[in-house]
């Protein structure tokens, strides 16, 4: 009798414990984040995920910048910048008094060094990563080279506009030289940047914690810590904004949202993003090269159903492949595709496939913004079936998936969000006939007035003569109906009420310097 | 167990251990073989949309994706015979380390299971067993059932939805809060995932406690032992549950493989910082060399286990001697 009683004092003794562990508040300086996947590596030109930059951008940055809620370009590292009259050389004054997290400085040389690390691969530090985007963003550079200390000038082969949107992608960030000859390939984990946060543990698979950058040259944030968890599960997640155990998220299960926007403790942050999730029809295949035929499956789709029923209201209409966010660039009086099955009917049958043809749809079980493709695909197959389109759904694991979209599918499911604020990012990545496979032009579209624009955009500098190349190729675009148009994700945040000042950037990017915690 | 040649208990763990490295070897052939035969590049999920040909092309080259299959497999396992692992592709990180300090949390998580499993699974197979065919042998084998029916992910889900989401007594997610990292920290995180990966191994393990108690409650010795007057607590804790170890210990044996194989699920479902949530990832982006390195941790250590199953035999069962 008497070990049962001690058994069970020791058992009250350990449950009191956790909930004394349980109670604990959270500090008022130190944020917690809970990400969907902890960060894969901290060298910038090696990140290809969005849960890596959503860290990263913390700690780096670049010789340009992105507005913080818009995709405009501002002063960087660089405080300004002057583009040759040809377009071919941009000279780049750094800002002076600049340091890196271990005290070096800031250089014209450091950027040399950055750039030349990727592009050179006879270098001496070409072996300390793999470099995914070398060829993509600096494959049109010719050389990089220091005029004086703060004076660094990069020569490009041809002019491309884009090119300053480029110098803000993590990328192309600037890291200290000393740091990556000391580390050498375990600079992946080892960050040292000149970021307002510095890393200041990270425990794989536990968190990674950043500290306040007290020297940080813009003036250092407002918060001390953030503290960045990763948690898999949606309903984990949601179970942990909601208790206060974390402080901001994101992607929670779509159903819980209206009840999350009546909770008094969260805030749903929510804003319109450059993402598009489209069908991508194959325009060589024998029946689907008929415009008419492509046209009618968007107009039987019901798009507004999708976003309701599915999507939960976390999604727009995409009219084209481009969404508002784009600005000015964005063409507001494009051919709609409403859900119209009369119409979709009669042409159809103009095209002579009254009686309706088989397709194969391809369909990933879950993929990078994907949403719920399953679900959808299931909507869109009803929808076809009413104009007689028998799509056979075939599903797959994401990174067969990946393989098996660029082998010509009948139709298949994509979604895009371009880490770029640049229309080119959209419309050339994807539309271009310079982009068939292995590019992600799946379904071979071409249309030579269009590639014709996005060259003549590529290389156009001026924004008055640039906007209208963009909306003529919208037009174009969406009259040839290569993709079924479906919808922009919105970006949602949630995030408990003492978090203040947070902004939504539109490439859903996490900016923490302006926030603070009440 | 089969007697395999002469040196006693030593020799038979010298020889025990040399079958291991066929076994390892057949284990790095078909992970690698798996591996780079199910579609998909690990180049192109990593570029997604922005991919550009000659971009690769390039990480083929760097990574050296672009040999012959048996070439990399060549270069890979004399690599590892030398201990070096390699570095995960889009991780950058070694191999070893990485995979040694996930092994840790699954260790962690898969012995607060098998804890879980014994509490609840030793117990009531013997009240089933002593009590055959009364209601509560029904009710704990009913129970049992159920336990090895139930997916861990929605016991998981389900557990997450009750005791954080409503009662929010637990934390759903990680090995410890953000902000801490004391044992009382790590226990009470440690509850919902070790429960819910223990529960279907305490079935299994019922069941087998039921059968092997009800084997030797009806040999002679317990009838004795019965007639001699001992109470029932004396009979069942002193003569049939030692007599019934050996099957338990077997069945134990066989879920600790299981519960590493479990854990991958439930380490997912509650974000532990273990091997199988690593593996599910580094499956999705085919990081080769983490998987094959994870792999091989896994059957190296299930060997290993087996091999301690086996000579537990001999602690229990005194009649069993190595040869």
């Amino acid at each position: 009798m008497r070990t049962r009683r001690s058994a069970l004092t020791a058992l009250a003794l350990v449950l009191l414990a956790l909930v004394t562990a349980a109670s604990a508040a959270p500090p008022k300086d130190a944020m917690v984040i809970g990400l969907l996947a902890e960060p894969v590596t901290m060298d910038p030109p090696q990140i290809t995920d969005l849960n890596s930059t959503r860290v990263i951008k913390r700690m780096f940055e670049g010789l340009t910048a992105q507005e913080l809620g818009s995709y405009k370009i501002v002063p960087g590292l660089a405080q300004s910048w002057d583009i040759s009259k040809d377009g071919l050389t941009y000279t780049f004054k750094l800002r002076p008094n600049v340091k890196f997290h271990d005290g070096t400085a800031l250089t014209a040389e450091a950027v040399r060094f950055c750039f030349e690390r990727q592009m050179n691969d006879k270098g001496p530090y070409y072996a300390t990563g793999t470099y995914p985007y070398v060829k993509g963003f600096l494959g049109n550079v010719a050389g990089v080279e220091v005029v004086d200390p703060l004076t660094v000038q990069i020569k490009l082969k041809a002019p491309l506009t884009p090119f300053l949107q480029y110098l803000a992608h993590h990328s192309l960030y600037i890291y200290s030289p000393e740091a990556l000859k000391k580390f050498g390939k375990d600079i992946v984990k080892n960050p040292v940047g000149t970021g307002p946060f510095k890393l200041e543990t990270w425990e794989p698979g536990v968190k990674v914690v950043l500290a306040r950058n007290d020297q940080y040259w813009g003036g250092a944030p407002k918060i001390r810590q953030a503290i960045y968890v990763p948690i898999i599960e949606a309903q984990a997640r949601l179970a942990a904004i909601k208790t206060g155990e974390i402080d901001l998220t994101m992607d929670v299960p779509p159903d819980s949202l209206a009840e999350l926007r009546k909770d008094p403790n969260v805030v749903v942050a929510e804003t319109n993003s450059s993402a598009v999730w489209y069908v991508t029809l194959n325009t060589r295949h024998p029946i689907l090269k008929d415009r008419r035929v492509r046209q009618a499956l968007n107009y039987a789709v019901n798009k507004e159903a999708i976003i309701r029923d599915i999507l939960k209201d976390t999604a727009i209409v995409a009219r084209g492949p481009m969404s508002p966010v784009y600005g000015p660039y964005y063409e507001e009086r494009l051919q709609k595709y409403p859900h119209d099955l009369e119409k979709a009917r009669a042409l159809l049958k103009e095209a002579g496939y009254a009686g309706g043809f088989d397709l194969t749809f391809l369909v990933p079980e879950s993929g990078s913004g994907m949403q719920s493709p399953v679900e959808m695909a299931t909507v869109i197959q009803a929808n076809l079936g009413q104009v007689g389109v028998r799509a056979k759904i075939q599903t797959m694991e994401w990174g067969a998936y990946l393989k098996k979209y660029l082998e010509a599918p009948d139709m298949a499911e994509m979604s895009w969000n371009p880490s770029i604020g640049d229309p080119d990012h959209m419309m050339y990545m994807l539309l271009s006939s310079d982009r068939f496979p292995p590019a992600f032009n799946a379904g071979f579209y071409q249309n030579d007035k269009v590639d014709d624009l996005l060259r003549k955009g590529r290389t156009t500098i001026d924004e008055k003569t640039r906007v209208p190349l963009y909306k003529e190729a919208q037009k174009l675009v969406v009259e040839d109906a290569p993709w079924i148009f479906v919808d922009h994700g919105k970006q949602v945040i949630i995030h408990r009420k003492r978090v203040q000042a947070f902004k939504l950037h539109p490439n859903f990017d996490l900016v923490l310097t302006q926030v603070w915690l009440q | 167990v089969a007697a395999v040649g002469g040196g006693g208990l030593q020799g038979y763990v010298v020889q025990r251990l040399l079958l291991a490295v066929p076994v390892l070897v057949g284990v790095s052939i078909l992970v690698f073989a798996v591996m780079h035969l199910s579609p998909g590049d690990p180049a192109a999920i990593m570029l997604g949309a922005q991919a550009t040909r000659e971009d690769i092309e390039r990480l083929h080259r760097d990574l050296g994706l672009d040999r012959a299959l048996p070439v990399q497999y060549g270069r890979w396992i004399s690599r590892v015979l030398q201990g070096d692992l390699g570095r995960s592709i889009p991780l950058g990180r070694e191999v070893l380390p990485e995979v040694l300090v996930r092994f840790k949390a699954t260790l962690i998580l898969t012995a607060g299971a098998l804890a879980v499993a014994l509490v609840i699974g030793v117990p009531a197979g013997i009240v089933s067993a002593t009590r055959q065919y009364t209601w509560l042998d029904r009710l704990s084998m009913g129970v049992a059932v159920t336990g090895v029916s139930l997916p861990v992910f929605w016991t998981g889900i389900m557990l997450i939805i009750v005791f954080s989401l409503t009662l929010r007594w637990l934390p759903s997610a990680g090995m410890y809060s953000p902000y801490g990292g004391n044992l009382a920290d790590l226990g009470w995180h440690l509850v919902l995932p070790a429960v819910t990966l223990g529960t279907a191994s305490a079935a299994a393990i019922a069941r087998m406690t039921r059968s092997a108690v009800l084997e030797i409650v009806r040999q002679d010795f317990v009838r004795s032992a019965r007639a001699k007057g001992l109470g029932e607590r004396a009979v069942v804790g002193r003569h049939v549950l030692k007599n019934a170890l050996n099957p338990i210990v077997t069945v134990l044996g066989i879920q600790v493989g299981t519960l590493l194989g479990g854990a991958i699920l439930t380490e997912t479902v509650f974000s532990w910082p273990g091997l199988g949530s690593m593996m599910v990832r580094a499956i999705q982006a085919r990081d080769y060399p983490l998987v094959q390195g994870g792999v091989l941790l896994i059957a190296t250590t299930f060997v290993l286990v087996n091999l301690l199953v086996d000579l537990l035999y001999a602690v229990f069962d005194p009649r069993i001697r190595y040869e």
